[in-house]
């Protein structure tokens, strides 16, 4: 095999891959919830039993049978939907607060940057991660930024645990992938080099530098295996050793990508670009996600035409670049009605992960059914990650990554009270350490108002805090 | 979710002519239009009556004529009907940036800050307002009808605000008042900004000095103008001039502050110089409630849903509107100024978020109608559905602060300016 040097790294790495929070043995059992399962409907009145991090049985109460030495949780007048799956962030590599010291998205160094790896860079300490399980996000696709052509690879991670093995989800050392690429065109390149007199300063660099990549790594994979045919004829015929060619980093995960175990995550805005996109994949043959897709609904039938997933970013207003100017929350719909598989992401920081939840909402204001719009945070985003086994929706065999809400999953009123990591509670609104991630103010948290008993009856308990929908008297 | 759809439909007429001002991109409205009575399921006026189930506004030239029950108002046969589940006053933006901070976010669109020198008092916002902004007209399109928009953040004395609506064609029929107000800014950018030019001010001790020293100036300016009969008169000066008003406390004095630190500081120098202040952003507000609550000043609340991001927004909390309101501290919400993606927020949709944090919907509904009007002193003129008041109402599916509703249609002066169908 021309890959032979992985299996050196192999057993080193895989001794240093045990998660630090092992999941909980004891059964749990969260009761008579409105479950939506995403994949095989809603159960008004459902139960789910978890035991060692996986769903093991789930739907009506009175079909589930209860382990005798079960947790069982009440939630009855609660909503359970699977854990978040969040497409496109930066936490960890931009962490909060957002000050140079922290500034690790993006190596404006030199455009092409495929060697470098975000789970280099990524903090679990990030008061960011926190506050997105108090969104109810479980899962990440974390990213380096947009500023290079090629910006590096990314890491598929549960936000969980103290190290960056606690997160990620296909372990270093092994025979696999952490994560996809990120790439980008459009003005964000083009500014960052542009400025500096250095190229990329147009589109037509941006595609030139992306396409000679490729190219090099198609050199690249074509020496590696010339070597590995010279291996095979040696034992063969007793020739002369053949040289081993000299690895190199930044055209190894190429090398992945074009043999189709890495996902290119290709950040894009202008319907042009997205097409630049599309033409590229049709060259080089590589596995795709659309990221942001901002005009989209531009060309949503050349997206759908080739499958294509989108993960799209949803927005309060247009603007901030010309490339977003056309925004429209109409997007996910257009994107949705032409048979686009969509995601919706935060791209934490310009979106904040508690409200990924209103993103998806805000697609629904603009035509998206509440069906897509529930894939679009869940399963669709897991198919994106290649983790739709693993997790996505609630089903018999799947990660216990779930999302207790106080009501239905679109409404303002509503609010995220729980999140399990595999069975293990990531997020509760009522524990005290937890709180001010949902609220804001846990830096702070020593001198926040009213601060004591926060979590019984005090008028700034907010998970307790019933708001009556007022605005549409019936 | 319960849905209320529009129980009485416009007349095909009403939608042809509505398609044909809106190819204008202008709000010019034919004179049939001036007479318009909007039904709702519920009528939030914001007046003492409270919300009217099944209501009527009586729109003419302009104007609210009436507002009552549909059983206690007779609408006249040549008025316009337009109707729909919940309708509310057209939504006040305390501070904003729009028309000068453009959508596209290059050199050619941002007028916001004339960061050349720190004290820009002399700087007057409807020297650059554009009217043709298309994110003024996003705005409306979410049920904002009045904005206060000024200069940005980047000098400590930014310049002049103005209160506008957000439709119109140009800046003279767009302004509700100019000058509203003076602009401050203490805290981290100012700072960083002068910094990069190795100028003061460089620390927030610098940036005091600098605004204290301006108003002093300004407060002998003021001495020798209306000296009578003048011993020495000085001559006009342009920035002197604007901030005379400011220590004459006949303009407000708005200071951007988030740091809980430089929230006092901007009390400290009101109260040195008797400024009429109006605090903005206040995020660490929350942490010294009790003495704003104490100096007696409203507060601009930043977006609720503003980026933790910077060391001073780090504790931005989405209850800070809700811990000030229980002080009994008057406030608004603003959507403040963005410098990236999105180029601006909307009210509407940080107050929704104020609501579920403790706000409430009838607190979080006036802090960007009544409450705001009070704040700008313009509640004689916008901010609830009163006979006599500007008609600039917003028309609902349901209900407002609910992410999965939409703007059916929105009125301004009397004017349909948008409507969800035409577009």
């Amino acid at each position: 095999m021309g890959w032979k040097w992985l299996s050196s790294g192999f057993l080193l790495g895989s001794v240093f891959t045990v998660h630090a929070q092992p999941p909980p043995q004891t059964p749990l059992v969260l009761r008579d919830a409105t479950i939506y399962t995403v994949t095989h409907g809603t159960i008004e009145t459902g139960t789910i039993v978890i035991q060692a991090g996986k769903i093991t049985a789930s739907g009506p109460t009175d079909e589930i049978e209860i382990p005798a030495d079960a947790t069982v949780e009440d939630l009855s007048g609660k909503v359970i939907i699977p854990g978040l799956v969040d497409t496109h962030s930066h936490l960890g590599v931009s962490s909060r607060p957002h000050v140079p010291a922290h500034a690790d998205t993006n190596e404006k160094t030199g455009p092409v940057q495929s060697g470098l790896r975000a789970l280099d860079a990524i903090s679990p300490a990030d008061p960011g991660i926190r506050m997105a399980q108090a969104g109810g996000i479980t899962t990440a696709n974390i990213m380096p930024g947009s500023s290079n052509v090629v910006g590096g690879q990314t890491a598929y991670v549960k936000y969980r645990g103290q190290t960056i093995d606690d997160m990620l989800i296909h372990p270093t050392g092994l025979d696999s992938v952490q994560g996809g690429m990120k790439m980008a065109n459009g003005e964000n390149p083009k500014r960052a080099y542009g400025s500096q007199k250095k190229a990329p300063a147009t589109r037509m660099a941006v595609a030139a530098l992306q396409r000679q990549l490729f190219v090099k790594a198609q050199n690249y994979q074509k020496k590696w295996a010339a070597y590995t045919k010279a291996q095979h004829k040696e034992q063969d015929e007793k020739e002369a050793p053949a040289k081993e060619p000299e690895r190199d980093l930044t055209l190894e995960p190429v090398v992945e990508i074009l043999r189709g175990k890495r996902t290119v995550h290709f950040h894009t805005h202008r319907a042009d670009d997205i097409l630049t996109v599309l033409r590229l994949a049709d060259e080089f043959g590589f596995k795709l996600v659309l990221q942001h897709v901002t005009e989209g609904y531009k060309v949503a039938k050349e997206i759908a035409r080739r499958h294509i997933p989108c993960s799209i970013i949803v927005l309060d207003s247009p603007g901030g670049k010309h490339e977003a100017a056309q925004f429209a929350f109409a997007n996910a719909a257009v994107l949705e009605k032409a048979g686009v598989t969509v995601a919706i992401h935060t791209d934490d920081p310009i979106t904040d992960s508690r409200f990924l939840l209103r993103s998806a909402a805000l697609a629904i204001r603009g035509g998206m059914s509440e069906e897509g719009a529930l894939k679009a945070l869940t399963i669709h985003g897991a198919e994106m990650l290649d983790l739709q086994d693993r997790i996505g929706s609630i089903e018999v065999g799947k990660d216990a990554d779930l999302v207790v809400l106080s009501g239905p999953p679109f409404s303002v009123y509503s609010q995220v009270l729980a999140t399990y990591v595999e069975g293990a509670v990531v997020f509760d609104r009522n524990r005290p350490g937890d709180t001010y991630y949902a609220t804001g103010g846990f830096a702070v948290a020593g001198r926040y108002p009213e601060s004591e008993g926060r979590t019984g009856n005090a008028s700034h308990q907010p998970g307790s805090r019933e708001t009556e929908n007022r605005g549409a008297a019936e | 979710m319960k849905r209320i759809l529009i129980y009485c439909l416009f007349s095909p007429f009403f939608l042809s002519q509505l398609g044909f001002a809106f190819g204008l991109g202008t709000v010019a409205v034919p004179a049939w239009a001036q007479k318009i009575a909007v039904e709702g399921h519920v009528v939030h006026t914001l007046s003492a009556s409270g919300p009217l189930t099944d209501g009527v506004v009586l729109i003419a030239d302009g104007k609210i004529t009436a507002v009552g029950l549909s059983a206690a108002v007779q609408i006249p046969d040549d008025y316009q009907r337009l109707c729909a589940a919940v309708v509310t006053p057209g939504f006040i933006d305390a501070h904003s940036t729009v028309g000068l901070s453009g959508v596209y976010n290059v050199a050619a669109d941002q007028d916001q800050d004339e960061a050349t020198d720190p004290n820009q008092a002399a700087l007057r916002v409807i020297d650059g307002f554009n009217p043709a902004e298309p994110l003024l007209n996003y705005l409306l399109q979410h049920g904002v009808t009045v904005i206060q928009t000024g200069p940005g953040r980047r000098n400590p004395i930014a310049g002049q605000a103005g209160i506008f609506k957000t439709a119109g064609e140009t800046v003279a029929a767009m302004t509700v008042r100019f000058p509203s107000s003076m602009l401050f800014n203490l805290g981290e950018i100012p700072k960083k900004t002068y910094a990069e030019k190795k100028q003061l001010p460089t620390t927030r001790m610098g940036t005091a000095a600098l605004i204290r020293q301006a108003l002093l100036a300004a407060h002998h300016y003021n001495t020798q103008r209306q000296d009578t009969p003048p011993a020495t008169p000085a001559d006009r000066d342009l920035q002197k001039e604007a901030l005379a008003q400011v220590v004459r406390g006949e303009l407000p004095a708005l200071f951007t502050a988030h740091r809980a630190d430089d929230i006092l500081t901007a009390i400290r120098i009101a109260n040195e110089f008797g400024l009429q202040l109006i605090l903005d952003a206040a995020t660490e507000g929350y942490l010294i409630a009790e003495a704003i609550q104490k100096a007696g000043v409203p507060v601009l609340v930043h977006p609720t849903m503003q980026r933790v991001s910077s060391p001073e927004t780090l504790n931005t909390s989405v209850e800070n509107a809700a811990i000030l309101a229980d002080k009994d501290i008057l406030i608004a919400i603003q959507s403040g100024f963005e410098s990236y993606v999105p180029k601006t927020r909307v009210v509407l949709f940080e107050a929704a978020i104020a609501m579920v944090n403790g706000l409430g919907f009838d607190r979080a509904l006036q802090a960007i109608t009544l409450d705001a009007a009070k704040i700008l002193g313009l509640a004689d003129r916008v901010g609830s559905l009163e006979p006599g008041k500007d008609a600039d109402v917003v028309l609902f599916n349901g209900d407002p602060f609910e992410y999965t509703s939409q703007v059916e249609a929105v009125v301004l002066n009397g004017q349909v300016a948008y409507r969800k169908d035409a577009t």
